[in-house]
């Protein structure tokens, strides 16, 4: 019965695919020690130049940093900052600052703010992109409230906690007496000024209600012009952000001593958050920041220490691959 | 004898009801006394047990077999009679209930599931198994002379008997290899993805602002780490069904779950969670908060988002092309893939208008791809948090080496055909586990 059943058998079989069977061609890689080492040392030889470079960048950034959010309240306001600024007292502030190296031009002025939740979800939404975009969205408000209309309804451009909340402490800097100029043109993102912010859009009822948040705007410029807002308006991801200012196109020599005029209008006092004023060159790799340098250079070394370890434990104890008494349930 | 259940040199065990006084009994007249019948059978089963029983415990180092039939087992089941009954039979080798009813084949594997809460596999081709197939945990079905009702009440079919043991030894294992990985892997792209996430609330004040655009995140576990899993979870192999069959020893990574163990599970999740504190505090570290570009912007919200995502979706690929040994077309596809599908992504959703993009707007042709720190940020942090797994995985595979992995080292050594060695290995592998062990490497040896 077996003769007779073999070829019904075998028209029952299913045609053979090696797709079906699992038996498609395949790669079965194994971490031998060639290649541990190998990667491991790979690894290092690209991360340790990387490294090395990076560290030679950022080192050749010159970066000035000037926090003055104390310095710039009078002596004898000290003890109420946030009634001094929210008072009518003049707010001009003076400083100085020391060129240590040479700054190539562009030299880029920022504000930098500490302990500022710019990402704060609620405060994230509390923008009207609709309304930024298009002259005649100005009535979708929606998500911008409660800043959203005046008291009568008519509608704030631009609403929102973001721009009502516009960063307005001014610098003017000089060297040596002269006047720097700052260029303020081209400090924000290409995208943000041509397609979110529009050409016919112009604030209307802004910053005109009991609680002022921050900064006025130019209502004769249209929004794509308000480089400061726009700015602004792209938000930060950490509480301790840096936002361009302006760039200055003069080389600033070693010694240079920077005068710098600051208008401490903006109130970080109530909750106790902190500004800074900096002055950055910028190269290939972008601001001044070790870690990348040092970072890379350490991991390059932890892998090329990696690879002498496991050469090590190679050649002492070159067991026999394969070797099953190994086996963790041979083993008690 | 034929399928080596019964082996020369076992002992046997023999419960039956063939004494001559129960014969009597039942041959009596006038009428036989059912009561008195039932009475003698069950003592008489009760001590053909226990005086197995006594065998056993005696003769620690034999493989036994016990036969009961059919009408023994009628009492051996009673439920006074039971746990001496299951007691004698697991510490025997085989056991051979032959004559039994359905209705017995079912109770007996309800006892053993129950008993032993072990699982239990039951295979038969006729309408008879049926309660014996829906009982066990596993019922497997045989197609054929007997008709279709064993197929239709059991969970998996075969076609013929020999057929069992491709259907445990290669699908078995490789089904129990394929779920363990994929879970265990599951859980560790998604933490490493969400401890991202949880990570930024803190420098959120926990608001509930997430660190990245919202269908980046509606779409990681569709379209960016989806395809890599399902390769891994249908596709995956440890070794090929030849080595399978060969050393079936490899079947008991499953019986002993070696696989998904906690230690293996808690593993990856660290693992996960290790992953995301690399990715995040290194992307933060490194790209904020002083100037991202030659022209000195800043690195603000949707470009430090989308550079996490990225190094998260090139960190949760590369992990599993680092942990599976097993690459076809379909895996170098998906993974690769993958990745590709991430990027494709940005640049589509980026070039939507601002109203549907809204912070992905044209994030990666203006903002990303330009720029030199994108590219170090990227390929340091992605490298950085692969670098324990592949360090742990080298010692691993070396010293701590699995089952499956020593014979991987055997193929890949080219000792793998030579059966000396394989005889070797299978042999010292064999540690003590359950009885009736030395039977099945006898039957291994014996068709070889």
């Amino acid at each position: 019965s077996a003769e007779s059943n073999g070829p019904r058998r075998n028209s029952k079989r299913p045609k053979y695919s090696k797709f079906t069977q699992q038996e498609l061609p395949a790669c079965k890689p194994i971490l031998t020690p060639k290649w541990v080492i190998s990667t491991f040392l790979i690894v290092s030889v690209v991360f340790i130049p990387i490294g090395v470079v990076s560290l030679f960048a950022s080192r050749d950034v010159v970066e000035i940093v000037d926090e003055y959010e104390t310095d710039c309240i009078p002596a004898h306001s000290r003890n109420d900052k946030v009634a001094f600024i929210q008072g009518p007292e003049d707010k001009t502030c003076n400083r100085t600052l020391t060129v240590t190296k040479r700054m190539k031009q562009p030299v880029y002025v920022y504000y930098q703010l500490d302990g500022f939740y710019q990402n704060h979800r609620r405060y994230v939404r509390s923008r009207s992109d609709q309304q930024l975009r298009n002259a005649k969205d100005s009535r979708s408000t929606g998500p911008c409230s409660p800043e959203d209309t005046t008291p009568n309804g008519m509608p704030i451009v631009p609403c929102g906690l973001i721009a009502w909340s516009l960063f307005n402490d001014t610098y003017g800097l000089s060297r040596n007496s002269e006047e720097l100029s700052i260029n303020k043109k081209g400090i924000s993102w290409k995208s943000d000024r041509e397609h979110k912010f529009g050409k016919n859009v112009y604030p209307q009822n802004f910053q005109n209600g009991t609680l002022i948040g921050g900064g006025q705007l130019n209502s004769s410029l249209p929004l794509s012009e308000q480089e400061d807002l726009i700015v602004w308006m792209r938000t930060a991801a950490l509480p301790t952000f840096r936002k361009l200012y302006g760039k200055i196109e003069v080389d600033l020599e070693a010694g240079d001593v920077i005068g710098v005029s600051i208008q401490n209008r903006y109130n970080t006092y109530s909750f106790e958050g902190k500004k800074k004023l900096v002055l950055s060159t910028a190269n290939w790799l972008g601001g001044k920041n070790d870690f990348m340098g040092i970072a890379y250079v350490s991991v390059g070394g932890l892998c090329f220490f990696l690879a002498i370890v496991f050469s090590l434990i190679y050649l002492v104890k070159p067991r026999q691959l394969g070797d099953p008494s190994y086996l963790s349930w041979n083993r008690n | 004898y034929a399928c080596s259940l019964l082996r020369q040199g076992m002992r046997q065990i023999i419960v039956t009801l063939d004494s001559p006084e129960i014969v009597a009994l039942e041959k009596a007249t006038p009428a036989p006394d059912k009561a008195a019948i039932a009475q003698a059978s069950k003592r008489s089963v009760v001590e053909q047990l226990e005086e197995g029983t006594a065998q056993v415990s005696k003769f620690t180092s034999d493989a036994f077999a016990l036969i009961i039939d059919g009408k023994s087992l009628v009492y051996a089941l009673e439920p006074d009679v039971e746990k001496l009954f299951l007691a004698l039979a697991v510490g025997c080798a085989s056991v051979i209930c032959c004559r039994s009813s359905p209705k017995q084949k079912a109770l007996v594997t309800r006892l053993v599931k129950s008993g032993t809460k072990k699982t239990t596999l039951a295979i038969g081709d006729g309408a008879n198994d049926v309660g014996m197939l829906q009982e066990a945990d596993i019922g497997v079905g045989i197609s054929g002379v007997e008709g279709m009702q064993a197929v239709m009440s059991s969970d998996v079919a075969i076609a013929q008997f020999r057929f069992l043991e491709r259907l445990l030894l290669v699908h078995g294992h490789w089904c129990y290899r394929r779920i363990s990985s994929m879970i265990c892997y599951f859980f560790y792209k998604n933490l490493a993805f969400g401890f991202t996430i949880f990570f930024y609330e803190a420098y959120t004040t926990f608001s509930g602002q997430p660190a990245y655009n919202d269908w980046f995140m509606s779409l990681y576990n569709v379209f960016f780490t989806s395809l890599p899993v399902i390769a891994l979870g249908v596709f995956d192999q440890d070794v090929s069904s030849k080595y399978c069959l060969k050393f079936p020893m490899l079947y008991q990574e499953g019986v002993q779950n070696r696989l998904f163990s906690w230690r293996r599970i808690l593993g990856w999740m660290f693992n996960g969670v290790a992953t995301a504190t690399i990715i995040f505090f290194f992307t933060v570290k490194a790209m904020s908060p002083q100037g991202y570009d030659r022209d000195g912007k800043p690195a603000d919200y949707p470009i430090i988002g989308a550079t996490m995502y990225t190094a998260v979706v090139w960190v949760v690929n590369l992990q599993m092309a680092l942990a599976i040994t097993y690459f076809t077309l379909i895996q170098h596809v998906f993974i690769w893939g993958s990745i590709a599908i991430w990027y494709l992504f940005l640049l589509a959703y980026g070039a939507l208008p601002p109203s549907i993009s809204t912070t992905a707007y044209d994030v990666f042709v203006e903002t990303l791809a330009p720029t030199p720190a994108y590219y170090a940020v990227t390929g340091f942090v992605v490298v950085s948090a692969l670098v324990p797994y592949f360090a742990y995985s080298s010692v691993q595979t070396r010293f701590f080496p699995m089952y499956h992995t020593v014979i991987q080292w055997m193929r890949h050594q080219g000792k793998a055909d030579d059966p000396e060695y394989c005889e070797a290995v299978r042999q010292s592998s064999i540690g003590h586990t359950t009885v009736g062990l030395t039977a099945r490497s006898l039957a291994r040896s014996n068709s070889l």
